[in-house]
């Protein structure tokens, strides 16, 4: 049996351009607010009336030649055998190289503590009566009350301060023979997740019915994450 | 090989300058630090964690963040709500969801959540007055509002209780209708005339139904949306997600909208319309359609000698034109299509008439398989009753209406009613429940014909004005739950003015909110979606549904269900207070189906309440079991499915039987004439006279039909330049996510927003004009108030009109919607600060759109 080599296609005819994916990531993968795993690039052109508005779902494309991966001094960044860029959070010395060679604006950087809207806070809205981030942390026992679990069983389930990270195409799902979050989250059926290696798979069915493109590709990372028809 | 891909795929073009936009920049501000340091064991891999352990269990509930009510199913783990998708069982939205209940993870676990009741310990109010609040015990605080209710029973003035609604669930019936009516009060006054009842007026004096209609996008060759913008918001929105890429291949999209939405954006046609001249522009495409001979021979019928007569300026006798499902057709030409050609309507609604007659004859072409969606953006406008009648008449000239590929009622939905509770009223209950309801719905100036009756609907907004001038009476006590009339109804000032004046006020809520600031009692709510048993009925995809919502997490807070469990719990005081009859309805008229027993306490009350009320869905012994639609098995079935699914809608299953006074589809409203008829006689006017008290221009025959009226709008143009609309976001759960971090971090999703913030949109074009520059503060003016938010100069929002959207400008709702909680400073700006007090009178609908409020726009 050949490795698999797992890519993603986006159809931008059936994208809507509402974001599920984007919050459907944050909950699955315990992704703080402020970073964007899963994100967009938006673009309006034209002058009233005869305007144009566009919506790129974008992500890490686990590139083929990953410069996070070249880049990276210890490691932490890597090429797992199925075509995924992962991320070693053990490894990480949190140099940020990964995020100046990447040129998708993919990779997040933990300078704070992740969470801390929990954690650090105590001084209620309105004393004795509303909550804080703390109490609702003590209560449902974890610091992110609606904190994923599943995510750590391949990844730290949160990435401690002074470390990065970035979408792994939810290879802990993956490795349960279940499609990426973002896939199954996507109302529209616009992302099309499989084995580029497999021939019958959906995104290889996808990518010979429509034209191919990918995201600056005179950079030559070689994406894994292809975009057919337009928004 | 995959490796040719890279050969073949050429570059997505997107300026560096958006992408980098997009992608957020990097910020390397900060330098890296604290590698390798320790992490929360908590957070460390968990090298031995079995998925097994962690998959939690996925439990039925439906997401009430907008109108469409998905059935969804929440994965839980550990007791705690971990993430959600749409329930597979459904067959209206087929497993998919939109982006709003990913943002209800964040209500339930919100941190500035209400955690116990609460009491004001200031007793002035106003925005500016701290109210005190300190926690109480439910005891006390059930006591307190008691002892409220009971002092107008000794005083016998049972009527000056007011229960306010806002959203609800089916369990509704409990806290208001059988609550207030057996305590004494005609008012249960709901929230529904700032929602949507100008919409369905144009259904119902067209084809004699109240209520929204059901699209059917699988079959449809043209959808031409009137204001609506159904892959963001209202309604059946997740399924529209999902077949939308469909319909653009299948079909023509025009969407008529001041701004470029997000459906717009997916559209063949954009129609920019000026905000308010919507019937301008439905009255053309119906001469457009008759002069080109594009109507309906089937629906509609033919001229007697085959003859197109149908010529502009041209009457037409009625006798040469003969009529199969519809009525006056040819009166309606001659009363006011004949003369509103498309280059008459391009000088009122700003869209070239060319564009107007492509549009039209498309539309007209792709009929019977063509949708003309009306949505509150053509209706909820002060002159909007017959906008929304001649845009739903578009379907019945082209015969979509009832047909495939076109637009359809609802499918049956069964339930029970509550048990009767008039054994339950004692004599000054009886009477004084019969009093005029207290929001002025039925006089001159507030029709409200719902469903064609005068005073029938209601007149939500209105209720401020009528506790601030004490007519028809004087109101001394109100219980409000899930609502926030003093930031979701316009003018919003005048509910501040309200509610400081209101004597005493109990707020069941979820969070504290603009409400609650001028509560007394404060009452913390379970949230709908995790923490309460109810039911909803809705319909998608030409399926109708009952949709549980159940307890799937229990709370972390010590709240209770609001429309039963607290009913409930102050009918136990009520009677300790020797007032027992709310007490003995609930124990004595309710029992369980499957066990006959009669509940004992509040949670106990509201499972029997919920079986009872969706018993024909699940019990084999109900008379209409399986008669409408899926077989259940059982009650526990239901709970596991959460969900019952109807039978797919039956095309063509009303042609020939409407429900308007002719039976047909009326062009001239037969059905209209008699309402409007009715309220003219009950008031002694004319109805020419009823027309002006509601604001309309039209006098005769013209108030029958279809026809156009001109905008109405507050503001002198010298003064106040600029045309103010507003639009829903496709991240609002109504007004209620903006305290939550994944909305505030994703707004740009809405086209033209930004993140973590509420920007004003103007056309370059106009900014240019006034000297603005983008991204700074302006102050928004109106006749009404002013609000000061960011300025976003935009090319998608129409020259000479400016656009924000609803949802933000809370001060009292959270620390992540306030931009200052303590100093009650808001995010954004509310834009019912600026809008103003307007309705559309004959459906008593708030008139928040069709460009009512002027603005000026100046630097802040």
């Amino acid at each position: 049996m050949t490795a698999k080599r797992y890519g993603m296609v986006i159809d931008l005819h059936r994208c809507v351009g509402c974001a599920a994916c984007d919050i459907a990531c944050k909950s699955e993968n315990n992704v703080p607010y402020e970073f964007h795993w899963s994100n967009h690039i938006l673009e309006t052109t034209g002058t009233f009336p005869n305007v144009r508005y566009r919506y790129i779902p974008t992500l890490c494309n686990h590139c083929e030649n990953a410069p996070c991966v070249h880049n990276c001094p210890t490691t932490a960044m890597y090429k797992s055998a199925d075509g995924l860029t992962l991320h070693d959070a053990d490894k990480c010395i949190g140099c940020r190289l990964c995020q100046l060679a990447c040129p998708y604006g993919v990779i997040y950087f933990n300078d704070q503590a992740p969470f801390s809207q929990f954690d650090n806070d105590n001084a209620p809205a309105i004393p004795e009566c509303t909550s804080t981030g703390q109490e609702v942390a003590l209560r449902t026992g974890v610091p992110i009350p609606y904190y994923n679990p599943a995510r750590a069983t391949t990844y730290p389930g949160v990435r401690a301060q002074g470390i990065v990270e970035k979408c792994t195409f939810c290879d802990h799902r993956l490795a349960q023979g279940e499609l990426p979050w973002c896939v199954e989250s996507c109302p529209t059926e616009a992302r099309i997740f499989g084995d580029l290696n497999d021939p019958e798979s959906a995104p290889r069915q996808a990518l010979a019915k429509h034209a191919p493109r990918v995201l600056q590709k005179e950079k030559g990372t070689k994406p894994r994450v292809f975009y057919i028809r337009d928004f | 090989m995959a490796s040719d891909f890279d050969q073949q795929a050429p570059e997505l073009s997107v300026s560096r300058r958006a992408f980098l936009k997009g992608a957020g920049g990097l910020g390397f501000g900060l330098v890296a630090s604290g590698a390798g340091s320790p992490i929360l064991s908590f957070f460390a891999r968990e090298a031995n964690a079995q998925p097994g352990d962690i998959a939690g269990q996925w439990l039925a509930s439906t997401c009430q963040g907008c109108t469409s009510w998905c059935p969804v199913q929440v994965q839980v783990v550990d007791g705690r709500a971990v993430k959600i998708r749409g329930n597979p069982h459904s067959k209206a939205n087929h497993g998919n969801i939109c982006p709003r209940p990913h943002l209800a993870l964040q209500q339930l676990y919100d941190p500035d959540r209400i955690k116990v009741p609460m009491k004001r310990t200031n007793p002035r109010k106003g925005r500016d007055e701290d109210p005190g609040f300190v926690p109480i015990s439910w005891d006390e605080a059930l006591g307190i509002i008691a002892d409220k209710m009971m002092e107008l029973r000794a005083n016998e003035e049972t009527h000056k209780f007011v229960l306010f609604r806002g959203r609800y669930s089916y369990l509704r019936d409990v806290i208001y209708s059988a609550m207030p009516k057996v305590f004494g009060s005609p008012n249960g006054i709901s929230h529904s005339a700032i929602c949507a009842e100008a919409e369905k007026f144009g259904a119902f004096f067209t084809e004699g139904y109240w209520d929204y209609r059901d699209y059917d996008l699988e079959h449809t060759r043209y959808v031409l949306c009137w204001g609506a913008d159904p892959v963001s918001s209202n309604r059946q929105v997740p399924h529209a997600m999902n077949i939308w890429g469909q319909v653009g291949d299948q079909a023509t999209i025009s969407v008529v909208d001041p701004r470029l939405s997000a459906t717009a954006a997916k559209a063949h046609e954009w129609l920019p319309v000026i905000p308010g001249e919507d019937a301008a522009l439905a009255v053309a495409m119906a001469h457009v359609i008759l002069t080109a001979g594009l109507w309906s021979r089937e629906f509609v019928g033919d001229f007697v000698d085959g003859e197109n007569l149908f010529q502009a300026g041209a009457e037409v006798p009625e006798e040469s034109f003969g009529e199969v499902h519809t009525y006056g057709l040819v009166r309606w030409w001659n009363i006011e299509l004949k003369d509103r050609t498309p280059e008459w309507a391009a000088e009122r609604c700003g869209i070239p008439a060319e564009q107007i007659r492509r549009v039209a004859i498309g539309f007209g072409r792709a009929a019977p398989a063509a949708i003309s969606w009306v949505s509150p953006g053509a209706s909820m406008q002060a002159r909007g009753g017959y906008a929304a009648m001649a845009a739903h008449a578009l379907n019945g000239l082209v015969g979509s209406t009832d047909s495939m590929g076109g637009v359809v009622q609802k499918t049956k939905v069964p339930a029970e009613k509550p048990p009767s509770y008039e054994d339950y009223q004692d004599e000054l209950a009886k009477k004084l429940s019969k009093k005029p309801k207290m929001d002025q719905r039925g006089t001159l100036t507030f029709p409200a014909l719902n469903k064609g009756k005068s005073g029938g609907g209601v007149v939500t907004n209105n209720a401020a004005d009528a506790i601030l001038d004490e007519d028809p009476y004087e109101i001394k006590v109100a219980i409000a739950y899930w609502a926030n009339f003093a930031f979701s109804c316009s003018d919003s000032d005048r509910w501040e003015r309200a509610l400081t004046k209101l004597p005493f006020l109990a707020h069941i809520t979820v969070n504290a909110s603009e409400t609650t600031h001028y509560a007394d009692v404060v009452l913390p709510a379970a949230q709908q979606l995790f923490e309460k048993w109810s039911f909803l009925k809705s319909k998608q995809n030409l399926h109708g549904y009952a949709s549980l919502t159940q307890r799937l997490v229990e709370p972390i807070w010590d709240v209770r269900q609001d429309e039963t469990e607290v009913p409930w719990l102050l009918a136990e005081k009520l009677a300790e207070r020797g007032f027992d009859n709310m007490q003995r309805y609930f124990k004595e008229a309710y029992a369980d189906p499957e066990t006959g027993a009669h509940p004992t306490n509040s949670e106990e009350f509201t499972l029997t309440a919920l079986k009872m009320f969706t018993r024909p869905c699940w019990d084999s012994g109900h008379k209409d079991y399986g008669k409408y639609g899926d077989r259940l098995a059982g009650w526990q079935d239901f709970v596991d499915k959460g969900v019952w699914n109807s039978k797919r809608y039956e095309y063509r299953s009303h042609w020939g039987k409407f429900k308007t006074v002719t039976g047909k589809f009326e062009f001239y409203s037969e059905t209209l004439k008699e309402a409007l008829g009715k309220h003219a006689e009950k008031h002694s006017v004319t109805i020419d006279e009823v027309l002006a008290a509601t604001n309309y221009t039209a006098s005769g025959e013209a108030a029958f039909v279809p026809h156009f009226e001109p905008a109405r709008r507050w503001g002198d143009e010298k003064e106040f330049p600029l045309v103010f609309f507003e639009h829903r976001s496709r991240l609002n759960r109504e007004g209620r996510s903006a305290n939550c971090t994944w909305y505030q971090a994703h707004k740009n999703a809405d086209p033209g927003d930004e993140n973590w913030d509420d920007v004003l949109k103007m056309n370059p074009v106009d900014a240019t004009r006034l000297g603005l520059n983008d991204r700074e503060m302006v102050r928004v003016v109106s006749q009404t108030g002013e609000m000061t938010v960011r300025l976003k100069l935009w090319e998608g929002v129409r020259p000479g009109t400016v656009a924000k959207c609803y949802g933000q400008g809370h001060w009292a709702y959270g620390r992540v919607a306030a931009l200052d909680f303590k100093r009650r400073m808001p995010r954004g700006g509310n834009n019912n600060v600026i809008l103003p007090a307007e309705y559309e009178r004959l459906s008593g609908s708030t008139a928040r759109h069709g460009g009512c409020a002027r603005v000026k726009v100046v630097r802040a």
